[in-house]
């Protein structure tokens, strides 16, 4: 068994022929197109200006890509965020010709269309940390004030758990798209709200609120109210959910404001929404591990 | 106040604002209904009341509301919210006055 497992597994001529052309095809240049860059440092420049950058560019190529060959070989000083490289990070965020995107998540050709020219520029409704690089700082603060945890009031099972607690496969499907955010801060750039209201609290961070206090494993609603009902909280909203539509993830955080704002009405004729779940009997865990 | 009641009553009185307008208009446009009202003015002054109370709750926190967002400073949030809810309460006294009048009971 053991011996077959470790056999290699060869593929068949034609197929590697196949893909290593596929592979060759995605990273052959195809075109040249145009960066333009915005170059701004706070304590150093007067004021932001352009840099331009040309490059030959492949099917495969991604912005992320372009803008690590252009800091290598043409612009040491380029001041870029990245991590992860595969989308999950959300750090790598900016304005790519005009719309929040993720740098290593578009092709640069995808992002050009049919122009040669990709523009590019830190996310808007951020303060500028450097060139392409935004200051999160307000928007992390945001994303605190909601108290983006599991509040519980039962100490006593907090602090020696006896098992998980009880969730129904419904519950989780009320929140399970809002624990898909990365934090990249396209919401709150698109925002139009939090273009003229600097205090919002944002697409982001009210998403996140919705997504706890619906958490049957939660019992923070009365603690979150003082945060998210307030007046820069998320009756700010106007529903444009421009958010929505850049999220890389797909989340829909336009969506959980409006459910926050439903219930934050329904609890004011006392319906709350759940009873805390309770945790399950240690009885239940030992008979599901027999 | 909590920001929510604020919004909810600023729903409530966006359905008012349409009901009462719409009983004002047929007031004064249907025969059979104007009559009604003309045989009962109390009835008629009532509607309009709430009519302006609806209206200008309305309107004045759609400002308060234009306002705090283009001067999202926190300290000014206040002094806007108390300012808006002493020009609308004169304005509705003044409204409220200027329709008793104009309706016989002043
Ligand atoms: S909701 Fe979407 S756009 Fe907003 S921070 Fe999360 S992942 Fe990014
Ligand atoms: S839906 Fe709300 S949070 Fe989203 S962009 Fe519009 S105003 Fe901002």
């Amino acid at each position: 068994m053991a011996s077959e497992e470790a056999k290699e597994y060869v593929l068949p001529p034609e197929v590697l022929e196949e893909t290593m052309k596929a592979s060759e095809e995605l990273w052959k240049p195809v075109r040249k197109i145009k960066f333009r860059i915005y170059k701004y440092n706070p304590r150093k420049d007067y004021a932001p200006y352009w840099e331009e950058h040309e490059l030959e560019v492949s099917r495969g190529m991604t912005v992320l890509d372009a803008l690590l060959i252009i800091k290598g070989e043409a612009d040491h000083s380029l001041g870029l965020r990245y991590s992860c490289r595969m989308g999950l990070c959300g750090s790598c965020a900016m304005m790519i010709n005009g719309k929040q995107m993720l740098a290593c998540q578009t092709r640069v050709l995808e992002a050009a269309g049919s122009g040669d020219v990709v523009e590019l520029r830190p996310l808007d409704n951020f303060p500028v940390e450097r060139d392409l690089a935004a200051d999160f700082t307000s928007f992390f603060e945001k994303h605190r004030a909601v108290k983006p945890w599991i509040i519980r009031n039962d100490d006593v099972e907090l602090n020696n758990p006896t098992g998980p607690y009880k969730q129904t496969v419904d519950e989780y499907a009320r929140y399970y798209q809002f624990t898909d955010c990365i934090k990249c801060g396209a919401c709150l750039s698109a925002c139009p709200t939090a273009a003229t209201d600097y205090e919002y609290l944002g697409p982001q961070a009210l998403a996140q609120a919705y997504r706890y206090i619906v958490d049957t494993r939660d019992d923070g609603l009365d603690v979150r109210i003082p945060v998210v009902d307030t007046e820069h909280g998320c009756w700010r909203c106007h529903f444009a959910a421009s958010c929505s539509d850049v999220c890389p993830r797909g989340v829909d955080p336009a969506q959980g404001i409006q459910l926050l704002k439903k219930l934050l009405i329904k609890r004011k004729f006392g319906f709350k929404p759940h009873k805390p779940a309770e945790a399950l009997p240690a009885k239940v865990k030992a008979e599901k591990k027999e | 106040m909590r920001e929510s009641t604020i919004m909810f009553l600023h729903y409530v009185t966006a359905i008012l604002i349409v009901i009462t307008g719409l009983i004002h208009l047929l007031a004064n446009n249907d025969p059979v209904i104007g009559a009604t009202i003309k045989a009962n003015p109390v009835l008629y002054l009532g509607n309009m009341a709430i009519f302006l109370a609806a209206l200008l709750y309305h309107a004045f926190n759609g400002v308060r509301v234009i306002l705090i967002e283009m001067v999202p400073d926190r300290c000014w949030t206040k002094w806007i919210s108390w300012a808006i809810l002493i020009v609308g309460i004169v304005t509705y006294a003044v409204g409220l006055q200027v329709l008793m009048v104009a309706l016989g009971f002043a």
